[in-house]
């Protein structure tokens, strides 16, 4: 009788560590070809950098204020703060290239 | 009459699959798995593996992250998983 429930349990030990496997080796197939055709589309691809004080970048590099950025407007010609940028387009795209 | 280990083993997983069993039994293991989040776990044990490795060789990622993502599995979702499996087995296998 013991020796008949070592078995189922040995049995179904064997089904669920199956089931498992099949779904690591599932992951791991999905993750590595995904990042081996992400070398190949892209050969310089780098990781993002991840800074968990959060002052750096993406990029590692130190952040930079948005309002010391200035993005040149197509439409007016005249050099617009980064934080203003998207409140300017508004105003400027709406009055129809007047200034 | 005794029968070979092996041949009960492939009959059980056999009339596991033809029953329907298995693909249930399967599709509620990854239900708990994602929901307890083990599934992205081992996607990011996988990919710092490969960081780590600078590989992506299938093989050589799979044999280190295999065993780790084994252990991560939560005792209640292994318990239930097992339970399920093991009344399947007890309906369909002659204990006397």
């Amino acid at each position: 009788m013991t020796e008949e429930t070592i078995t189922i349990d040995s049995i179904s030990n064997g089904i669920l560590n199956n089931l498992l496997t099949t779904l690591i080796q599932d992951i791991v197939a999905r993750e590595t070809t995904q990042q081996q055709l992400l070398k190949t589309r892209y050969p310089d691809l780098r990781s993002y950098y991840f800074d968990p004080n959060g002052s750096l970048d993406i990029n590692g590099l130190q952040k930079q204020q948005e309002s010391s950025q200035y993005i040149h407007c197509e439409n007016c010609g005249r050099d617009v703060s980064a934080n203003r940028l998207a409140a300017h387009l508004q105003r400027c795209l709406s009055r129809g290239a007047r200034r | 009459m005794t029968m070979d280990t092996a041949q009960l083993k492939s009959q059980i997983q056999q009339y596991l699959v033809e029953s329907g069993n298995y693909e249930l039994i399967s599709n509620e293991l990854k239900a708990r798995l994602l929901q307890e989040g083990w599934v992205d776990k081992v996607k990011d044990l996988t990919k710092s593996e490969m960081n780590i490795n600078e590989s992506t060789n299938f093989t050589q990622i799979l044999s280190t992250v295999e065993p780790k993502a084994l252990e991560i599995v939560s005792d209640s979702t292994r318990e239930t998983v097992l339970k399920q499996i093991r009344e399947f087995l007890e309906g369909i296998v002659d204990t006397q």
